[in-house]
């Protein structure tokens, strides 16, 4: 009954399919691969970036003794179901939009949610560019402008920064250059592309906390005229309307006397005041629609990059007539079917990971997040359930000597990129060299312990396998099975010391490090 | 005198040179020899203002010049506030421009613009001075981080130095002198067995490296090199171990011992070290402010001063000495000065600038410049210049986009080149 019900529930998607053409088998289409990759290779992949770590040398035996064809497609499905996806998602996006400005609870619950739910990613940018402070479901969503408007020691407020970061993220457009003129390399962008946003988060004004605002809120103030600029080159004066870059601008209602607020401003009762016409509720209109191509082409690109390690279009937010992506057809494609599907970002992951291209042998190799890196380790050595149980350190007891937010916070500081940096590509630093070579942290999960790596590898005759499997996911080849035997025989003298020491150079080294 | 720090006369002297011929150009000997002549720069930063009246260009019995003398110095004419004996006594050694007119009036501010050469806005942030020099002479022979700043506080990684060369040009900053976090090997683990490893790390790295695009295990080949060379120059945060006379010839304050630090990583060859002292902003009791502090400095870097010059370092050291900006003359209501840019100083010394000589001159009452003002852009020309850069020659490149490495209309201070 069940069996005969997935068979119909498949035979209608596959007509739906044969009618349509599913986007993986157009993607192929244009980018046929000569080789796919291995199981293990493929598995390895899949899982850092479905899951955000490494399989366990378990689940990888399992996985890679079953036989069945459509195995991997199960796998995708499998992983996609899971909680971890969302999380994963949540993590990826996290640090492609915030670009470890810190961290902010109510933000990281409503990625989470937004990923759970499959929100699509239109109603995300919504959300962000114009929240409801009053709705405990998305106001969330507000750390994205909150976090960039807060003062900073003496600096004046960055609205610059914030209007550029907008173009960044949701139109793959960098227009700082265009802040104080015609940007000099890239004739599409122009200084009204800058000053149209910039009307309007300049207008925006941080608040704190209050009776009714639970978390930082932002006021916004009356408007009425447009927007005046100089070009420091020319000296020209132009003016704009609030305007999303390469758009119409947005008319300005006239009002007379008090007439523009909704509530006026009011000292006496700390009342702000809101005035009836909300440019930030009108770009946030306007951004996020099918019109606006760039709107859909960029997140396809970044959700690209995410998984295939390259972009169509770099820099990822350098989208211009001039940079043409190095598959036009291809990108093309992605924004029309991800425009077509509502935005819906499972439906453009799961497509991407269905392709050639995705499950192709010897793929770019590509960066890890801290998290990812801080996540496969733990699974590798084997010291992650431990670390989650350990709800607070103590020193004094050697398997509680850490809680997992000890390595979190290690991880991330010698790992992750600095603050507002995109964080794009494997960037070694002495900082993490060093943390990998000396740290305690390292130290300890190398250490044998109850049920971790390196007791495991010390019950067993040859552990080549299993050491393999649990670091890189994979088998060593008779040459690495060699080395190890001969560094065995060599240091053999303390067996846990020189399994603990080879797992070591494993997890230091490059293969470990990067998703390939 | 330590090991690393042979004056290069030792191994390769100047008669061998000129001996030679130009057959010797050719040598790899030569080679070599010019290479451990790597060019070095030391930073001092006086972090909130040193009054030029009370240490470089003081105006004894004029309306603001405070109560000090002034004294004489090594050269015939030149003279310093008193609080500086034994700087007035390495005068030969040193240039000083008495005629920097900057603009920034802020510390919040003017600390970042005068230690990014104030440049053009271009909508981009400049990395400092330190961070360019690591982008356009890279680390050197000595394969040790070429930007360190030795600083009270905190120390750490301080990418924002950098700017848009991007966080590999940040500084990297030892907090009261001390190395980086995880500098150490690990107490468990011996030294042979550390070594082992590590070897073991670097050939599955290889082997992984012949299957694979190079690139990355490249990048993580070189860090952990960079870590490795530093750990094995661990001692150069260690002043413990240094003579008695020398740690007192500094001065056993913060800046003495920050300064003896930064010694030891001149001599082990890392190409830029920034030392900081705090304190400097006498907006009050200025004139018992900089009698406690100025000593100290004068003690601490005349010491340097006089070691670089036996150890031979100070012909291929840049040695710079600056504020964000110097004090008022106008003596405030609390006997303090405050934020002066219009007219103050900085000393320099070693590589590529004159010696024994004064830049510039300020008017008998120390307010304005009296000769050609020179703003800090001028002052970047001159120590890339030094440092055998030309600014009118050498671009950054911001991904794809060429940025002047110095203030574009500006051109170096010609009086104090060498």
């Amino acid at each position: 009954m069940k069996i005969g019900l997935i068979v119909c529930l498949l035979a209608l998607t596959t007509l739906a399919w044969a009618k349509e053409g599913r986007l993986a088998e157009k993607i192929d289409a244009l980018l046929p691969q000569p080789s796919a990759a291995d199981d293990a290779e493929f598995l390895r992949r899949v899982w850092l970036d479905f899951d955000g770590g490494i399989p366990t040398a378990d689940v990888a035996r399992v996985w890679l003794a079953d036989q069945s064809p459509d195995k991997r497609t199960r796998l995708i499905d499998k992983l996609m179901g899971e909680t971890r996806f969302a999380l994963r998602m949540a993590e990826a996006f996290h640090v492609m939009l915030m670009e470890r400005r810190g961290e902010n609870e109510e933000w990281k619950t409503w990625l989470v949610e937004c990923f759970k739910t499959n929100q699509p990613w239109d109603a995300m940018v919504r959300e962000m560019l114009a929240p409801d402070f009053l709705d405990e479901k998305q106001r969330g969503a507000s750390y994205f402008l909150t976090r960039r408007l807060e003062k900073l020691g003496q600096q004046d407020t960055d609205y610059a920064g914030l209007t550029r970061d907008v173009g960044r993220m949701f139109m793959g457009i960098d227009l700082q250059c265009c802040q104080c003129h015609r940007h000099l390399t890239v004739s599409d962008y122009k200084q009204i592309d800058f000053s149209g946003l910039y009307a309007v988060f300049q207008n925006l004004k941080l608040q704190p906390v209050d009776d009714k605002h639970k978390i930082p809120w932002l006021s916004e103030g009356l408007i009425n005229a447009k927007y005046e600029f100089v070009s420091v080159f020319t000296e020209k004066k132009s003016e704009t309307a609030p305007r999303i870059p390469f758009g119409e601008e947005v008319m300005i209602p006239v009002f007379t006397g008090d007439d523009g607020w909704l509530v006026k401003p009011d000292r006496k009762i700390k009342e702000v005041g809101q005035p009836k016409f909300s440019p930030l509720r009108e770009v946030a209109q306007r951004i996020p629609t099918p019109e606006n191509a760039l709107f859909a082409k960029n997140i396809a690109n970044r959700v690209w990059f995410l998984f295939i390690g390259k972009g169509l279009v770099e820099p990822l937010d350098l989208h211009h007539s001039e940079n043409p992506p190095m598959h036009p057809e291809l990108l093309e494609l992605l924004g029309r079917e991800f425009t077509a599907h509502q935005f819906d970002l499972r439906f453009l992951i799961r497509e991407i990971a269905l392709t050639q291209v995705y499950q192709r042998a010897g793929a770019h190799q590509r960066h890890l997040l801290a998290e990812q890196k801080l996540r496969a380790f733990l699974t590798a050595t084997g010291e992650r359930e431990r670390l989650e149980k350990n709800q607070k350190a103590d020193p004094n007891v050697d398997s509680a000597k850490y809680a997992l937010a000890d390595f979190e916070k290690a991880f991330t500081a010698a790992l992750a990129n600095p603050a507002k940096e995109p964080e794009l590509a494997a960037n070694p630093s002495l900082r993490s060299a060093l943390f990998f070579r000396n740290s305690d942290h390292v130290y300890w999960a190398l250490r044998p312990r109850a049920g971790n790596l390196i007791d495991r590898l010390a019950k067993l005759p040859d552990p080549a396998g299993e050491l393999y499997l649990a670091t890189l996911t994979r088998q060593p080849s008779d040459a690495e099975k060699a080395d190890l035997q001969a560094w065995l025989a060599a240091h053999g003298g303390d067996r846990s010391k020189a399994l603990s020491d080879y797992a070591w150079a494993l997890l230091s080294s490059t293969e470990f490090f990067v998703n390939h | 005198m330590n090991p690393l720090c042979t004056p290069l006369e030792h191994t390769f002297s100047r008669r061998a040179f000129l001996g030679g011929g130009l057959g010797m150009l050719a040598s790899p000997i030569f080679a070599e020899a010019m290479q451990q002549r790597d060019k070095q720069v030391l930073f001092v930063w006086l972090d909130g203002g040193i009054s030029q009246l009370e240490s470089w260009d003081p105006k004894p019995n004029t309306e603001f010049g405070g109560p000090f003398r002034s004294i004489k110095t090594s050269v015939p004419g030149i003279h310093f506030c008193e609080l500086m004996p034994k700087l007035a006594k390495q005068m030969h050694k040193l240039c000083v421009v008495r005629s920097m007119s900057t603009k920034d009036n802020a510390h919040s501010s003017g600390v970042d613009r005068i230690q990014r050469g104030d440049p053009k806005n271009r909508g981009v942030i400049y990395p400092h001075f330190g961070a360019g020099v690591a982008k356009l002479l890279g680390p050197g022979s000595s394969g040790l981080p070429p930007h360190v700043w030795i600083k009270p506080g905190s120390g750490g990684f301080k990418v924002e130095d950098a700017g848009f060369l991007g966080p590999k040009y940040g500084s990297l900053a030892f907090g009261e002198g001390k190395p980086p976090e995880n500098l150490l090997r690990h107490p468990e683990i011996s030294a042979e067995r550390d070594a082992a490893r590590n070897d073991l790390r670097k050939m599955l790295d290889q082997r992984f490296a012949s299957q694979r695009e190079k690139r990355v295990v490249e990048a993580n080949t070189s860090v952990f090199d960079m870590a490795e060379k530093l750990m094995a120059r661990a001692d150069i945060f260690d002043t413990s171990k240094l003579p008695e006379r020398d740690r007192e010839r500094y001065g056993r304050h913060d800046f003495g011992q920050h300064m003896l630090v930064a010694r030891q990583m001149l001599e082990a060859g890392v190409r830029f070290v920034k030392v900081t002292s705090y304190g400097w902003d006498t907006h009050g009791d200025n004139f018992n402010a900089h009698a406690g502090m100025v000593p100290k400095f004068d003690q601490a870097f005349s010491a340097m001063l006089e070691d670089l010059e036996a150890s031979g370092l100070l012909k291929t050291t840049l040695v710079i000495c600056l504020s964000e900006f110097g004090r008022t003359p106008r003596i405030n209501g609390h006997v303090g000065r405050d934020h002066w840019p219009a007219a103050w100083s900085i000393a320099m010394a070693g590589q590529g600038v004159k010696h024994g000589i004064v830049v510039g001159e300020t008017n008998e009452r120390g307010t304005e410049v009296k000769s050609e003002p020179f703003d800090i852009g001028a002052a970047f020309h001159t120590w890339y210049h030094a440092l055998g850069i030309d600014p009118l020659k050498t671009e950054f490149d911001n991904a794809g986009q060429p940025l002047p490495i110095a203030h574009d209309d500006m051109l170096p201070i010609q009086e104090a080149l060498a």
